[in-house]
Parts: structure tokens; sequence; C-alpha cells
């Protein structure tokens, strides 16, 4: 009578010397699949360190000095920039966004006279308003509209430079006069600028190390090994599993 | 008969052709009109899509669940490539890439790796057991007719949360291309996949899958040659040129791009320029609200789940021999990975183009097609990018809806409710719970509960907890028994039940007890990291203390499945 004890087998105890082959390359591709996937991403993990931006270094020296006022032109005009540089994230919240937009606006418009501010304020206004109705425009009249837009959004980083040091045609300028608004709190101490310095810190503190400084092929290397490596790595695999298996079966001339 | 499709499909294309150069438009309004010239591609396509769906139609119940075993391996890979690349890995992907940074490569890695699982542990023995679907298989292997049920139950809610995913997406272009509003969009994508997939079963799907790559790939893949080239990265092989850009975001580019004298522009006239933004590629940064855990938790979910999944389990029935499974896995994962290696590419250039505040940041579902707009590919090649995710969707929601099918005619109603029905029945019933199953994820798709690829992971998760311990116990382990296989299920629902239930209550505003602490640990998108080891675990505790697997299951695996 056969017993039921002969075909007792798991993938740790097979029952012959071929599940026993067949068991060792199994298991043996297993790990090299998990170290090569998890093991790179918890190497990663320990030898990261919070590393902040050079725009989050600047803010954090000068934004205690800019609170009271007590800021010379050259730290003000890096101030700003930080602040920028900030603002230009794709990532940033719409709540984030408004903060930024604030603080941007009230800082440069104390950056300059009264009288550039006042004219600043209703070129904007003017703007706000020109943006407000573009959805409702169609052909020449949304064409004309945009064209008014640009006209003094690059106006307004004309007749600033001088304060901000902020050229036209750079990235920051572009920035800038998009995220520069009319209405908005009248001093730095405002309660909505509370959550500044956690934004700054959040979006401007990222893990780094030595994998994601070294560069391979164009690529931080860790982003490369993840995007590119890992999946040419899991073809690899299988390739060569499906050879060691089938050179396997016919080398004991079992047919499936 | 193939020769005389080719033809077809040629003389198609090839008579489109000029006249879709007529309607050659300027794209740089990304959403709300009617796109003449993506309209007829998509038209084109779908029709084609059709008329090889009836010229290869099920003639039989095994035609329609299982192709009637004639595919080719490297017809097979296609096809399992054409059935995994859903709109998740189309649009999807792109979209938390540009949302989320690295932690989107998680989803990259998860979708491919999880075929080392399937090839080393399953694909073969898959075969060689010999049966048409999951639930038969866990109803032969455990030698009860309840799991056969709870299983069957299983692979139609999976198939069905992954279509949730897919008809998103399918609504998302045909809302593109047709400048309909979402509602509409989707009713009519889902009654054309629904129509198509009644005509064809799975034998014409199998067809179709192979066509569809042709088209997914190629419509993938141009407008990142086009964008590379344009822009001034390495343009021959794109899927690592992107990798100067990644670099170029991370530090940013302060003046605009100069190539040949000139500024590149995006389509709306904006100078190539970005902010350092390192966000985008340091891994799990705290500005995209992502974790190492919730890499780690997700990228193992999707990898287990992909080796549960019935709709891909299912594509190993369908090859001659036993051989042929195994290296249509390689074949599947090679044409996969061609669009997994270029997919960084776009949510690389769409952060790159949208980093002007007057762009803004863009819908990430819809990523892929905007990154071509802004890009200033050429409108008619735009169009076709987005026929070939809907083609994507089109592929994936056949090859779901006949597993969904399957679980409920041949699984439930067959071998459960009515043995003694007739062929054509059986082929009727599978027609009538196709079109259940579509109506009802036509509803929920119009709820809009998350991003394409976030709602399909749900069904990997499901498919982690639920089917894959079923499989990998089944067919590993002889002493797996129906009581740790009932024990072990039970556990996976349980925590499946969770999950789904914090969610669903969380996203309808309520609180239950521990709200943050589970919709952390275990989130609706990741929790097969917990659900799937603790299903085995008690799988195989109950197997050990109660009576064992009989002597003819242990035979049969011995000898049958293990050689």
């Amino acid at each position: 009578m056969e017993s039921s004890e002969n075909y007792n087998f798991s993938i740790f105890r097979p029952r012959n010397v071929h599940g026993r082959k067949n068991r060792n390359v199994i298991l043996t591709m297993l790990l090299v699949w998990i170290v090569a996937v998890f093991g790179f991403q918890f190497l990663l993990r320990a030898i990261e360190k919070p590393v902040p931006e050079k725009a989050l270094v600047t803010f954090e020296k000068l934004w205690p000095a800019v609170k009271t006022g007590r800021v010379s032109a050259d730290d003000a005009k890096s101030f700003l920039n930080s602040l920028i540089m900030a603002r230009g994230k794709g990532t940033l919240k719409t709540d984030e966004q408004k903060v930024l937009s604030d603080v941007i606006s009230c800082f440069s418009g104390q950056m300059l006279t009264e009288e550039l501010r006042a004219t600043l304020t209703s070129t904007i206004s003017e703007i706000e308003s020109l943006r407000l109705m573009l959805p409702a425009l169609k052909d020449q009249e949304f064409l004309a509209t945009k064209k008014r837009i640009s006209e003094l959004s690059n106006s307004i980083v004309v007749i600033t430079a001088p304060f901000t040091g902020i050229e036209k045609g750079t990235l920051e300028s572009e920035i800038f006069k998009y995220t520069l608004k009319s209405d908005y709190p009248g001093t730095l101490n405002d309660k909505s600028f509370e959550g500044l310095e956690d934004i700054m810190k959040l979006y401007m503190t990222h893990n780094q190390s030595i994998l994601t400084d070294t560069k391979f092929l164009g690529f931080p290397f860790h982003y490369f090994y993840t995007a590119v490596f890992l999946l040419i790595l899991f073809i690899g695999l299988c390739i060569v599993y499906n050879i060691l298996i089938e050179w396997r079966l016919k080398k004991q001339g079992v047919v499936e | 008969m193939i020769t005389d499709m080719k033809k077809i499909y040629l003389i198609i294309f090839l008579s489109l052709a000029n006249l879709l150069n007529g309607f050659g438009q300027s794209l740089t309004q990304l959403e709300g009109s009617f796109k003449t010239g993506p309209a007829i591609i998509l038209i084109a396509i779908l029709i084609t899509f059709v008329l090889v769906g009836i010229f290869f139609r099920a003639k039989d119940p095994a035609d329609y669940y299982a192709a009637g075993r004639k595919i080719s391996t490297v017809g097979s890979g296609m096809a399992i490539a054409s059935n995994w690349m859903s709109a998740a890995s189309v649009l999807g992907m792109a979209g938390m890439m540009y949302g989320f940074g690295y932690n989107g490569l998680a989803y990259v890695v998860g979708w491919t790796g999880g075929y080392v699982l399937l090839l080393i542990l399953m694909a073969a023995q898959i075969r060689k057991y010999g049966k048409y679907t999951a639930p038969d298989f866990i109803g032969d292997r455990y030698y009860s007719r309840n799991l056969r049920i709870v299983s069957a139950i299983f692979t139609i809610l999976i198939s069905f949360a992954y279509c949730v995913g897919q008809f998103g997406g399918i609504g998302l272009m045909f809302k593109w291309i047709l400048g309909l509003n979402y509602t509409w969009a989707v009713i009519i994508g889902s009654s054309v996949v629904l129509l198509y997939t009644l005509i064809s079963g799975m034998i014409g799907a199998t067809k179709n899958m192979q066509i569809q790559y042709v088209i997914i790939v190629v419509s993938f893949l141009i407008p990142t040659f086009v964008m590379a080239f344009k822009f001034d990265y390495f343009w021959l092989i794109p899927q690592v040129g992107y990798g100067a850009a990644v670099t170029d975001i991370v530090q940013g580019i302060a003046a605009p791009n100069i190539a040949g004298g000139e500024a590149l522009l995006n389509a709306y006239g904006h100078d190539l320029a970005i902010v350092p933004s390192p966000e985008f590629a340091m891994p799990w940064d705290p500005s995209t609200g992502t974790s190492f855990f919730q890499w780690v938790a997700i990228c193992f979910s999707l990898m287990v789940g992909t080796a549960g999944l019935p709709h891909v389990i299912q594509r190993f029935y369908v090859v001659p021999k036993v051989t042929d499974a195994r290296w249509s896995v390689v074949w599947g994962l090679f044409f996969i990975c061609l669009v997994y290696w270029t997919a960084p590419a776009y949510s690389t250039f769409g952060r790159l183009l949208s980093s002007n505040p007057e762009v803004g940041s863009l819908a990430k579902d819809a990523i892929v097609v905007y990154t071509a707009q802004l890009g200033g590919v050429n409108g008619l090649i735009v169009g076709l990018l987005a026929a070939g995710a809907i083609s994507a969707a089109f592929s994936t929601v056949s090859g779901l809806l006949v597993a969904g099918a399957s679980a409920f005619s041949h699984d439930l109603y067959v071998k459960v409710i009515n043995p003694e029905s007739t062929p054509k029945t059986q082929l009727k019933i599978a027609r009538i719970g196709t079109v259940i199953m579509g109506l009802a994820v036509t509803i929920v798709a119009l709820l809009k509960l998350g991003l394409i690829a976030q709602l399909v992971s749900v069904a990997f998760s499901m498919a982690a907890c639920t089917i894959f311990p079923l499989f990998l116990l089944g067919i590993w382990w002889s002493g797996s028994n129906r009581a740790g296989a009932k024990a072990g299920l039970f556990a996976g629902i349980m925590v499946t039940t969770i999950a789904l239930t914090y969610f669903i209550v969380g996203l309808s505003g309520g609180r239950l007890p521990g709200q943050e602490f589970i919709s952390y640990w275990l989130n609706v998108w990741y929790f097969a990291w917990f659900g799937a080891p603790i299903s085995i675990i008690v799988n195989i505790v109950v197997s050990k203390f109660t009576t064992p697997t009989p002597l003819e299951i242990k035979k049969f695996l011995a000898e049958q499945v293990h050689n």
C-alpha cells in the first residue's frame, strides 16, 4: 500500500536529487532578487543624510534679521532669491504656494521705495484683473490680453530689478513676476507666516548620500539603479533561470 | 486569415494617413476641445480591434477561456505584456513619478519584479497542473467546493478592482480626445470596451493583444525620441538619455537651455528652465509626503500581487507546452520593460516642461499626454499616444472581464450551480457575467476614488492576500491542506476587509478607532505587505494541526507538477 509520507515535499525538503537542485536554483534566484531590490533600498536608507539646499541655508541664516528689518541690501536680495527658489517647486500644495507668494510680495514690497511700491501694486492689480478675464476670451482677444499681461509682467521685473537684483529673462524673473500679488499681509511678522520655516525645511531638505550624488550615464546613480538596472536584472534572472532549468531537465532526460 | 487581417490593417492606416495630415492641429490647449486627428486615429484603432475580434471570435468555451492553447511563445509574451500594460502602466505610473518622485519608482520595480516570482515559483507548475482558471486550481488542489466558490468570488472582485482604474483611464483619454466631460467619456469608453469583449472573447482578445502591444509600444516610444532630440538629450536611447534630464531637474537649469543658439521652449513658449528640485529624484523625499516604509510596502505588495492576479496566472493556461509557459514570461517581461523603461522619461520631461509657474502642476493621470503636448510633439503623434493608452486599457480590461466572466460562469455556474449546462449556455452565462461586471465597474469608475495606479494597486494587494498564498503553498508544500487554506484565506480576507473599510470610511469623512494608524500601516494601496505573510503563516500553522492532505493530491503534485 502506498504511504502518504512517500509524497511529502516542500520547497525546502524536495523528494529527490532533481528537486534539490531545482530548489537550490530557485532559492539562489530569490536571494539575488531580494538583495538586489530591497537590500539596495535599505542601504540607501542606512547611509542617507538630510541635506539642505543652498537656498535653505541662506533662508535660515537671514530670516531672523529679515523679521526685525535689519538686513543689508545684498542680504535682502539673497533672501528674496531663496524664497523664489522655494516658490518655484512644482510639488507645492496650494496653501503653501499662497504663503510663499504672500511673503515674496510682502518682502519685495519692503525692498522698494514707497512710490515704486504703489506703481507695482497698481500694475499687479491690473494683471490680476486681466487674468480673471482670460477664460472668457477667445482668438485675437485672448492673444491680445495674454500679450498685455506679458508686457505688464516684464515691466514689473524691469522696474524692480535695481532693488531685487532679479534680471529680465532669468528663471527667477519668471517665477517672481508670476508670484507677486496685490493683496498680502503688511508685515513679515504676520501670523500667516508662522509656518514659513516649516515649509522651507520640508521642501528644501533632501535625503542624500554618495549613492544619490554619484552620476552614472547622466543619472543620479540610485535612480539609474532602480529605474533602469533592476529591470535589466529581472530579465537576466528569468533568462538564467530558464536556461539552467532546461539544461538540467535535458541532462536528466526529463520530458515535461 | 492572419494575412487578410494584415492587409485590412495596412489599408486602413494607409488610407487614413493622408486624411489625417489635414487634421494636424495645434494642441496647446490641454483639455476641453474636440481633437479631430486623435479622434480619427482612435476610431480606426477601435474598428481594427472589433474586426480582429470578429475574425477570431470564440466558438466554444475552450476558445473563450484559454484561446484553444494555440498561442506561440513570443505571441504569448506579447499577449502577456499587452494584457499587463494597462492604463496604470501607460498613464498612471508616469503620473506617480511626476507627483511623488522616487516613490513612483516603487510601481516600476513592483510591477516588473513580480514576474521573477511568477516565473520561478509558478508559471511552469500552473501549466503542468492543467486547469483553466485560478478557482479551478484552488478548488481542485484543496479538494473544496467552498474554496472554489470563495476564490471565484475574489477573482471577480480582484478583476473588478483592477477594472475600475482602467475604466478611469479610458474615461480620461476619451475626455481628452472628444472634449466631453468625464462622466460621458467613461460611459462611452466603457460601452465600447464591453462590446468588444463580448464579440471577441479571449481568442479574439489574444490576437488583438498582439496588435495592441505593437500600438502601445510604438505610440509610447515615439514621443520620447522626439522630445529627447528636441531638448538636446541623448535621443537614440531616450530610456537612458532622460537621465541627464533627471540630473538637470535635481541641480536646476538656471538659464534657458540653449541648443544651436536658440532657447528651447515648450509648446507654450516657455523657457526650459527649472529651480533645483532634488525632491523629484531623491529617495522618499519628505516633501512628496512619502516614506521609506511606503516604498518598500508598495513594492512588495505589487510584486506579490503580480504573482497572484487571476488574469495574469490565466495567461499560462493558453500556451501549448510547459517550456512555453516559462519563455513566455521572459518575452512578456522584456516587452513590458520596453514601456517601463520609458515611463520615467515622461514624468521627467513633464516636470521640466511644467516647471514654469504659469503652466503649473498638471493632472497626474494625464501627464503622459500633457508632456507630449507641452513638448510640442506633433498633434497626430500625441493623438496616437492617447489611442495607445486606450489600447493598453482595452487589452487589460478585455482580459480582466474574461477572467471575471470565467470565474462567474465556469467556476460558479458550471461547477456549482448547473453542472449539466451545455457549452452554449455556458458561453451565454459568461457573456451575461461580462455585462453585469462591466456596468458595475462603470458606476464605480465614475466616483473617481483615486489615481489610476493607486486604484489598480488595490487589486494587487487583494490578490496578494487571497490568491497568492493559496497558489504558493498549493504548489510548493504538500502539507498545505483544506483547513489551512480556509484559515489562511480567511486571514487574508480579514486584512483586506479592514483596509478597505478604513479607506471607505476615511473617504466619506468618517473616523474609526485608530483611523490614522490603519490608514498609514494598512493603507488600501499596499496592505499586502502585512496581509500576504499573515495569510501564509496562518495557512501553515493550521495545516500542521489538522487532517493531512489526501494521498491522491500529494501524489499528483509530486509526480505531475514536480516531475
